[in-house]
């Protein structure tokens, strides 16, 4: 399970992180959402201890982020991680080299699965195929735990379909997902649990399947009550 | 151990064009540099005794005999180095700079490999240091090559060969890239290597705290300089000399490992706990 708790962050006089708090349980979808600036990204780079926090703790499995969490868990984050000069294969080749947990098998096939040509180069590569081959660096490593940033962030609607069955497949299956992402409509009916995020503050933090039929909500419409739109 | 020399070996493909290009103009502008010179002198021997009428002897009383330290001060043989160190020095803050600016991520990759965060120091250090010493090997390499060609061009009566010692005995600037003694090597690349540490702590600092880090940075650098130099000025108004240079170079030693140390630990918790992607 990864922890968040009571996190605070400011950048110079501003507190963009209030006390957040939520957890996001293996084999579980959870959707951090909020409007721009609330501070999302801000989250997932606290905890993978590429920001510092001001207070709190982040914990993974009940444990502080350090070198060997890196083989547990993956950031993919809204902008390719590697060199645009590398080709697809060169950056693969990185990923093994590093990381015992890397997949090659899924690798493969993910790259099958987003139909991409390991021989391209990443520089050469069209928005949605430069995000397809970020998912495919994160999802081909063997981790518990995947946090993608708006993963479907200025990416044509076919792209988007493409990655959205990512979610649906047995790449993602009992691993534990956080992900940030306006366009919610694309995979609200994967969604296991959402967080809300307003002012530095987690809002609400619930349930999708328990919200559907419990109250017969989707998440958009608790996102409406919640947010007042 | 394993991922710090991948690392290395990952930084140093990087730069690897790079180096090649420096390599390449070195060789190329010093070789122009020994022909241009060797018949700049042969045109004037030329000029004088076929022309003007001088004897040989009376040519070499007028004018010497050419020797490469005449090319090694030219601006033929220092523009070449003064480039390659200008590009080494230049390097030194593109090896962070790169990984952030831009549309450049790759930090985030770096940051999140499965290795201590200092092999990221250790291996763009080493970098540092293979790009210098490279470039040393590779002028020692072509300075006997370039001797060569000067002595194909210049006949016996009109040249003195010199060695290489004798060329650094009279060109003393040559001794900082190519020392001629132990303690020589200890304190010009020890010092080399401390600043690069020292200036790779400030960048960090720039990279962990933004403008405030840029002060902090200059403000760490400044004490390091006045730390590494404080043996020298007490030495020099406050003890009258009283050490031996030998027990000085020893103090030195010290103090600039003390400085490495603590720049190796400030820099290793900037990148565990206050680096920002």
């Amino acid at each position: 399970m990864i922890e968040v708790k009571a996190v605070e962050k400011k950048f110079g006089r501003k507190k963009i992180l209030k006390g957040v708090s939520f957890t996001a349980n293996k084999g579980e979808i959870t959707c951090l959402i909020g409007i721009n600036g609330v501070g999302k990204t801000t989250i997932l780079n606290a905890i993978m201890a590429l920001t510092p926090i001001n207070k709190g703790e982040i914990l993974i499995d009940g444990k502080p982020l350090d070198k060997h969490s890196f083989e547990k868990i993956t950031f993919i984050p809204d902008a390719i991680t590697m060199l645009p000069q590398m080709t697809i294969a060169e950056a693969m080749e990185f990923m093994k080299d590093f990381y015992t947990c890397w997949n090659q098998e899924r690798a493969t096939e993910l790259l099958g699965f987003f139909r991409l040509n390991q021989s391209d180069r990443i520089s050469s590569l069209s928005k949605g195929n430069t995000a397809k081959v970020n998912l495919l660096l994160g999802l081909a490593l063997d981790v518990d735990y995947v946090l993608m940033d708006e993963p479907f962030s200025g990416i044509d609607m076919f792209s988007r379909e493409e990655i959205a069955n990512v979610f649906t497949s047995h790449l993602i299956e009992n691993r534990g997902v956080i992900i940030t992402t306006h366009e919610v409509g694309d995979i609200e009916h994967l969604i296991d649990k959402v967080v809300l995020l307003d002012n530095g503050l987690v809002t609400k933090e619930f349930s999708a399947e328990e919200a559907r039929e419990n109250e017969g909500k989707s998440v958009i419409d608790v996102m409406r009550e919640v947010y007042h739109r | 151990m394993k991922n710090y020399l991948k690392l290395v070996n990952f930084e140093f493909n990087r730069v690897a064009k790079l180096f090649v290009v420096l390599l390449g103009i070195t060789l190329v502008i010093q070789m122009v540099g020994v022909i241009v010179l060797s018949k700049e002198y042969l045109n004037m021997a030329n000029e004088k005794i076929y022309e003007d009428m001088m004897t040989k002897i009376e040519f070499l009383e007028n004018f010497g005999k050419m020797n490469f330290s005449q090319i090694v001060r030219s601006i033929w043989f220092f523009g070449p180095i003064g480039l390659c160190a200008a590009g080494v020095g230049f390097y030194i803050f593109l090896i962070w700079y790169r990984d952030w600016v831009g549309k450049n991520t790759f930090i985030y990759r770096l940051l999140m490999l499965p290795t201590t965060r200092l092999n990221i120091f250790y291996a763009k250090i080493t970098n540092i240091l293979i790009l210098t010493f490279g470039l040393v090997a590779f002028q020692l390499i072509i300075m006997p090559i370039e001797m060569l060609v000067m002595k194909g061009m210049v006949p016996t009566e009109f040249r003195s060969d010199m060695g290489l010692n004798k060329i650094i005995a009279v060109m003393p600037e040559l001794s900082i890239i190519i020392p001629r003694s132990l303690i020589e090597l200890i304190l010009y690349y020890g010092a080399g290597v401390l600043a690069v540490a020292i200036l790779f702590t400030a960048i960090l600092m720039e990279r962990s705290f933004k403008w405030k880090g840029i002060l902090v940075g200059l403000l760490y650098s400044a004490i390091a300089v006045v730390f590494m130099i404080l043996p020298l000025l007490l030495q020099e108004f406050v003890f009258n000399g009283f050490f031996y240079p030998i027990e000085l170079l020893g103090i030195e030693i010290v103090m600039g490992v003390m400085v490495l140390t603590a720049s190796v630990w400030l820099s290793r918790f900037l990148l565990m706990k206050k680096i920002t992607v």
